[in-house]
Order: structure tokens, then C-alpha cells, then sequence
């Protein structure tokens, strides 16, 4: 694996976040390159929500720095346009979160109409795309009630890449799938990953880990406990703790 | 009242889907949520109106003999005039009052009194809740058409009632342009009609306190009543009126009864009779109208005694079969009494629903003193009847300086009022839309405003939508408490045709099918729309294709 020598795109550090009593990180760390695809990996409860909800700004960190590209964007300072940044930040839910009263195609062009301001046309063109990339152009014109899992964890895909997101942050696209449709999710975002975009995909898929990801992280209650090339984590790692996480998991 | 169905929320046919199941595609179908037929309802209807007749007769043998047998004499009064009948504390006094006890005493039995609004007294009387009616009533060709009379007891008539020194109004002849209030459905509407005046100029009431409070207030500037009673109403109330150019239209009180009941009435004439010629008459004329008998008084009342109702005049004409004839002649004024209802529920709506929307975007509000202000706003309507409301913004408004006309005042009042409890349903929509929308949303760049507008609230709209129907359904049956102020709405104008006919069955069924062409279409057209978004609002089942197809 060649080294990655682009310039950071995304820099977290010593971000802490804190609900209540329960603090859910305690000093994450990590920096993201342009084209890098990063698993992040860990148990229920570790922080990968927290981590992905920090750094598009869905939750307030409670301390630490979040760098996206030129700009610090933990804070709440009045310079800072968290709509703007999250128009680069795409994600991706666990439980989709389509917008039911619109069809596919609507739920992809919205953002690009409203947020964007782009031409009804021009949005319904570049979203029909987008469907078609997630192999989903036949159902253009379908409810989000008349799809399937795997087919609205898609959708939700393609209106994830409707603003050209320079990072996507994926939240355990997969878990609330039923098991036969998982794989036509992760072979989208394989798809995307040889494309070259830059994603930070909570996961609990350690095929999806091995084959698509650059770099895996273990994320182990609250700090980045080992992170490293996926055949290294996944195979030989040095944390006692990884390791009783890998036997949990992939003995299941 | 709207309490009745307004309070437990949870029970409320619309919200019941959203606050009690989570996902709100799994919509449960209750069993007493099945079709009620339109036809199946008419067929109720009519039976329970059958019934009526049925109750009716049974009770139909009222005559002197039966009031006898009872040992009471029931005599129905509207106790809110002053000198003749008033109530303090729980009695009732008044001149009409020792006189009706003096007949009793006469027949020998005792009374009871019953007090009534005047709107429905006849309409009471003609269905048996009492025997006689005392309640200064005055005779006229049309009442004798329906009611017998007595031979007078009263020698009256109307005047004028102005702010003090009004130099504008002097006589009857300066009413014509002016804004004249009375109470709705007595002679001094008649005679003010009859004067020619438009009926915009003309303002009922249901009582003759709050035709003077409107005179008052500045919003009318004259009020047209029987002579004994302002002048009493103005001693006690209203140091700010006066009378003014005497009487200008002669009439005469008589006691009144039902048609047919010959033996009655004659036993009331000499009561009558033995009460004048016995001096009893002139203490009470002396204790209530605080002058002394005029000299020739009682001779007038003998002049005039034949305009009672002829005693050999007894036909029973039943006022209990649905009369075709009187529903031709005052369907027009229905409808269009309908057509007023109709117009400020919808104004009502229209100013409500969005009120609503914001007053539930303001209680949402991070901002406290913000959410604070409506909730304030919401649970002061919600907590207070709207007749109370409609009343405090109508009476009590004008002495704080805004006077509202009429028809501005019932449409404020129906929009604060619907405003309020839009603003629970929409609050109670919005908060059911999964937070993992608006987290949807703003992930893909969206400020608030702006997932609001395309996100949250298309979705709560189309699940507040049943809630609202039923929120417009209650609006428009409760349109009918507007007939407080005397707007002719469909209630107000039934209720008027009502004690005028004699006939309350017919208005009445009437005014329910009225209300149900209204009320049924609007339920109808709901059902429509949720079935048009089913497939967004639906689990993916049936009918998806179809939709599909057409899209």
C-alpha cells in the first residue's frame, strides 16, 4: 500500500464530547487524507456515532479542535457557517432518514434546489445520475415506503453525493439492513471508494474493512485505541482489547 | 360546549394515530371508526323526531282540569326585564311576577315559575314545559296567529333610548340612518321594521341589556324598547341614557297560552278581571312602576280588552308535523344564514391555521420567553368557554377603547379561538416527525428554516390533517355561539324563525341537516385526500403501482 501523501483534509484532536455525567469521547485523534477511506471500527457504545455526529457538527464537541480543510469548525464562533460546511460533509444514517413524502428522485435533488439554488432541470438531471450510479434509475419516481432497505439506504446515498461532498461520513450504513440486502449497499460504497472519495465509514463489516478501506481505526470507549492498514488491525493487532473485539465480532 | 370533545387529547380520532403509535405508516383502524352513512344518519334522524311526536302526545292533555289535578300553575318568564320580571338571588319579582301569582291565586293553586330565554319561550310553551307565559308579552297579528291571548293587562308601547343629549335623535322619524339595536324577536324590532329601516341597521339582541350596553358602548346609536322597562333599566344601569320622544308605538301586554285551550284562557280573563276591579291591580301598578295609577288606566284596558284571542276561537292546530309550507317560506333565510356560517368559519380557518402554525413554531422555540407567550396564548383559550371569549371581545373590549363591529369581532374571535387548539395540533404533528429528519436535513446543508419548510412541515401536514378537519368540523358547529352578538348566522337565524313560527320541530331538523351538508362534506373530502397520499403515509402494500402509473 503506497503511502498517502495528499494534504489533510479533515484533522480531529483531543475531541472530547460529554452527555451529561457521561463523557462518550475522551480525546479522539485522527487525521484524514483526500482519497482515504477509513473504517472505524469498535463496540456498541465506543463513540463511532458520537465521533461521525461531531464532525459534521450534528452534535457540539465539548472540547478539543475539528480542522475540515482550512477551517476550524468545533467551535461556535459567528464567522463559521455550519451549513456551509456541512453542504462538504455528506452523511450517510444508520436508519436512512429518507424524506417520506418525497420520491427517490426528489429526496436526492432537494438539497441541490434548496440549499444550492440550482435549476429544477439541471437538479433532476444530476440526481437521476446519481440514482444510476447507486443502480437505482428505475426507481426514480418510487416512495421511500415503496423500497426496500437496501434500496432506500441507496437513495439516501446519492442525496448524500448530490452536494459533491469533499468527505462522506457513513454511519453504520449496513446495521439496520436485513442480511441478504447488505450487500448491495456495500457494493455501492466499494464503488465509490475506488473512485477515489473520501470516507469515514463506521462499520461493524469487516469484509467491507479489508477490501475498501485504506486505514482501519479501533475506536475502544471513547479514544482511538490502534489504528493502522486493515490487514495489520484486522490480522496481527497489537491490542489486547482489538483482539477480544475481532474474536466477538467475526465469530459471530 | 367545545370541551366536551376538545379535552382528552389521546381520544381525538386524528391524533390517536400519532400519539399513540410510534410509526405512524402503521395507521390503526379503530371499529367505531367505520363509515357512518350519510343515509343510515338521516334514518336516525327522522326516527328520533318520531319519537318526539310520540313524547308529545302523551303529554298533550294540558287544560285547566289537568292544572288542577297537578295542584300548580306553571308560567314560563324571561327574567330579565326589569321592572316587569327580574330575578334577585333566587327569586323572582317583578310586576308581570305578582300579577301571574295573583291569577294563580285566583284558579287556587299556586305557581311555579320558569325562567327561559326569550328567544325560545313560545316555542317552550308550545311544547307543554308550561301552561301560561307571562313575560310582558304584547299582542300582535302574527304572534295570534300561533298563541292565544288574554284580554290586556298592560297598556304600553315602544320609545327611544339615546346616549344623553344626542341632539340627533329626537323622535321615530330621526331613526331612519341610524344603527338601532333591539331585542331580537320583540315588538320593538317589529316596530323599528316597520319604521323602514334596512336591516343592516338593525342589530338584535338576546337580551335588552345588551342592546343598550351597544348603545352604550357608542356602537349603536339608538335602542328601541317597551317604555316601562328602559326606563327602569336606565334608572338602575345606564346613567349615561335617556328616553327619549315618548311612546310612538301603542301596545298592550297580555298573558299568553296555548291555542285550543278555551277553558284556560276564560279562567284567566276573569282572574284578570276580579285582580283590576279589586284594587289589587292598583298596588302592584304602584309598587313596580313607582307612580300612581293614571285615573282613566283602567278604563283603557277595558276598551281594549276584545284584542285578546276570542275564547270560542279553540281550533287545535298541532304545531307538531314538520310544516312545509313555513319551511319553504324561511329556507331562504336559512341558507343563507348558512352562507354566513359557512364564511366566518372559513375566515375563521383561514386567519386560524396560520396563526396557529406560528403560535406552535413559537412554543417550539428554543427562545423561552417566546414559547412562554404561547403557551399563555394557548391554555388561556383553551381554558375559558368561547361564548366567554366571543363575549369579552364583543362587550368588554369597547370599554377598553377597541370597538369591533359585529362580523370583524366574530371572525377574531373564531381565529383566536381555532388559533389556539391548531396550535396544539400542529404542535403535537410536528413533534411526532422522527428527529432523525431534521437531523437528515441539516446533514445535507439545510439551516433550519429552511428543513422546516421542505422537510418537517410537508410531513406534518399530511398528519395533521384529519385533526384539523375535526378542529374545522368544531368550528363550524361552534360558529353558532356568534349568535350571542346577534350576527345572523344559520343558528341565530333558526332560532329566530323558531320562536317567531311556533314551529321549533321543523327548524329545527332543518338547522341539523343544514349543519350536516356542511359538516359531511368536509369529513368526506379528508378521507380523499389521506387516501390520495397513502402511498406516503402507508406501509408499501396495496394500490403502490397505480400510484406509480400516474406519476
Amino acid at each position: 500500500m503506497q503511502e498517502n501523501i495528499q494534504p489533510p483534509i479533515l484533522t480531529v484532536s483531543n475531541l472530547h464530547k460529554k452527555f451529561g455525567p457521561s463523557e462518550v469521547l475522551k480525546g479522539v485523534d485522527m487525521v484524514m487524507r483526500q482519497g482515504e477511506v477509513v473504517a472505524l471500527i469498535g463496540a456498541s457504545g465506543s463513540g463511532k456515532s458520537t465521533l461521525l455526529r461531531c464532525i459534521n457538527r450534528l452534535e457540539t464537541p465539548t472540547s478539543g479542535t475539528i480542522r475540515f480543510r482550512d477551517s476550524e469548525i468545533s467551535g461556535s464562533d459567528a464567522g463559521l457557517d455550519l451549513n456551509q460546511v456541512r453542504r462538504e460533509i455528506g452523511m450517510v444514517f444508520q436508519q436512512f432518514n429518507l424524506f417520506p413524502h418525497l420520491t427517490a428522485l426528489e429526496n436526492v435533488a432537494l438539497a441541490p434546489r434548496r440549499v444550492l439554488g440550482m435549476a429544477e432541470q439541471q437538479a433532476e438531471k444530476e440526481a437521476r445520475e446519481l440514482l444510476e450510479q447507486v443502480r437505482l434509475g428505475a426507481k426514480a419516481d418510487s416512495y421511500p415506503a415503496e423500497l426496500s432497505g437496501g434500496q432506500q439506504q441507496r437513495v439516501a446515498i446519492a442525496r448524500a453525493l448530490a452536494l459533491r461532498p469533499a468527505l462522506l461520513l457513513f454511519d453504520e450504513p449496513t446495521s439496520s439492513l436485513d442480511p441478504e440486502l447488505v450487500g448491495e449497499v456495500l457494493a455501492v460504497m466499494r464503488d465509490l471508494a475506488r473512485e477515489g472519495r473520501t470516507m469515514l465509514v463506521a462499520t461493524h463489516e469487516m469484509g467491507f474493512a479489508r477490501e475498501a478501506a485504506s486505514r482501519v481505526m479501533f475506536l475502544d470507549e471513547g479514544r482511538v485505541l490502534e489504528e493502522g492498514p486493515p490487514e495489520q488491525i484486522l490480522e496481527a493487532p497489537r491490542e489486547e482489547r482489538t483482539r477480544a473485539f475481532l474474536a466477538r465480532v467475526l465469530n459471530r | 360546549m367545545r370541551h366536551r370533545y376538545k379535552l382528552p387529547l389521546s381520544f381525538r380520532p386524528g391524533l390517536r394515530c400519532i400519539l399513540r403509535c410510534k410509526n405512524f405508516m402503521h395507521p390503526i383502524v379503530w371499529p367505531w371508526e367505520k363509515r357512518l352513512s350519510l343515509l343510515r344518519f338521516l334514518a336516525a334522524l327522522l326516527v328520533f323526531s318520531f319519537l318526539l311526536l310520540g313524547v308529545h302526545s302523551a303529554y298533550a292533555e294540558s287544560s285547566l282540569q289537568s292544572i288542577r289535578n297537578r295542584g300548580v300553575l306553571v308560567i314560563g318568564t324571561d327574567a330579565t326585564y326589569p321592572p316587569f320580571e327580574l330575578k334577585t338571588g333566587d327569586n323572582f319579582e317583578g310586576f308581570d311576577i305578582d300579577f301571574g301569582n295573583e291569577i294563580g291565586k285566583e284558579m287556587g293553586v299556586p305557581v311555579r315559575w320558569d325562567n327561559i330565554n326569550w328567544d325560545g319561550i313560545f316555542a317552550a310553551l308550545q311544547t307543554n314545559k308550561f301552561d301560561l307565559v307571562i313575560s310582558d308579552v304584547v299582542i300582535t297579528d302574527k304572534r295570534k296567529k300561533e298563541m292565544a291571548f288574554s284580554r290586556p293587562y298592560f297598556l304600553s308601547g315602544q320609545t327611544i333610548v339615546r346616549r344623553k343629549e344626542d341632539g340627533r335623535i329626537r323622535s321615530s322619524k330621526d331613526l331612519p340612518g341610524k344603527l338601532v339595536t333591539v331585542q331580537q324577536e320583540t315588538t320593538g324590532q317589529y316596530a323599528v321594521e316597520k319604521l323602514g329601516l334596512p336591516a343592516q341597521q338593525i342589530r338584535k339582541f338576546e337580551t335588552m341589556q345588551d342592546a343598550l350596553l351597544e348603545v352604550r358602548n357608542g356602537r349603536g346609536d339608538a335602542a328601541v324598547g317597551d317604555l316601562p322597562a328602559l326606563r327602569e333599566m336606565i334608572r338602575k344601569g345606564y346613567p349615561e341614557l335617556e328616553t327619549v320622544g315618548g311612546i310612538f308605538v301603542h301596545e298592550n301586554y297580555a298573558v299568553v297560552a296555548r291555542r285550543g285551550e278555551p277553558e284556560l284562557l276564560a279562567a284567566v280573563n276573569e282572574a284578570i278581571g276580579k285582580i283590576m276591579a279589586d284594587g289589587r291591580y292598583a298596588h302592584i301598578y304602584e309598587k313596580w312602576i313607582r307612580e300612581p295609577l293614571p285615573a282613566n288606566y283602567l278604563v283603557g284596558l277595558d276598551k281594549v280588552s276584545s284584542q285578546g284571542t276570542p275564547i270560542a276561537e279553540g281550533a287545535t292546530g298541532s304545531s307538531f308535523t314538520i310544516r312545509w309550507s313555513l319551511l319553504r317560506s324561511v329556507l331562504p333565510l336559512l341558507l343563507q344564514g348558512a352562507l354566513m356560517t359557512l364564511w366566518i368559519t372559513f375566515l375563521g380557518l383561514l386567519i386560524g391555521i396560520p396563526t396557529g402554525l406560528i403560535v406552535a413554531l413559537g412554543r417550539l422555540s428554543p427562545f423561552r420567553p417566546l414559547s412562554l407567550l404561547a403557551i399563555v396564548f394557548v391554555e388561556t383559550v383553551r381554558g375559558t368557554p368561547l361564548l366567554l371569549q366571543i363575549f369579552a371581545i364583543y362587550f368588554v373590549l369597547p370599554s377598553l377603547g377597541l370597538s369591533l363591529p359585529q362580523f370583524v369581532a366574530a371572525v377574531v374571535a373564531l381565529s383566536l379561538n381555532s388559533a389556539a387548539y391548531i396550535a396544539e395540533i400542529f404542535r403535537a404533528g410536528i413533534q411526532s416527525i422522527d428527529k432523525g429528519q431534521m437531523e437528515a436535513a441539516r446533514a445535507v446543508g439545510m439551516n433550519s428554516r429552511q428543513a422546516l419548510r421542505w422537510v418537517i412541515l410537508p410531513q406534518t401536514l399530511r398528519r395533521v390533517l384529519p385533526p384539523l378537519t375535526n378542529e374545522a368540523v368544531a368550528l363550524l358547529k361552534d360558529s353558532s355561539l356568534i349568535s350571542i352578538i346577534g350576527l345572523s348566522e344559520l343558528m341565530r337565524v333558526g332560532r329566530e324563525q323558531a320562536s317567531n313560527s311556533g314551529s321549533p320541530i321543523t327548524i329545527v331538523l332543518a338547522l341539523a341537516l343544514l349543519y350536516l351538508l356542511m359538516t359531511l362534506p368536509l369529513t368526506y373530502l379528508v378521507r380523499r385526500l389521506e387516501a390520495r397520499w397513502e402511498p406516503i403515509s402507508r406501509p408499501r402494500v396495496r394500490g403502490v403501482r397505480s400510484r406509480q402509473a400516474t406519476s
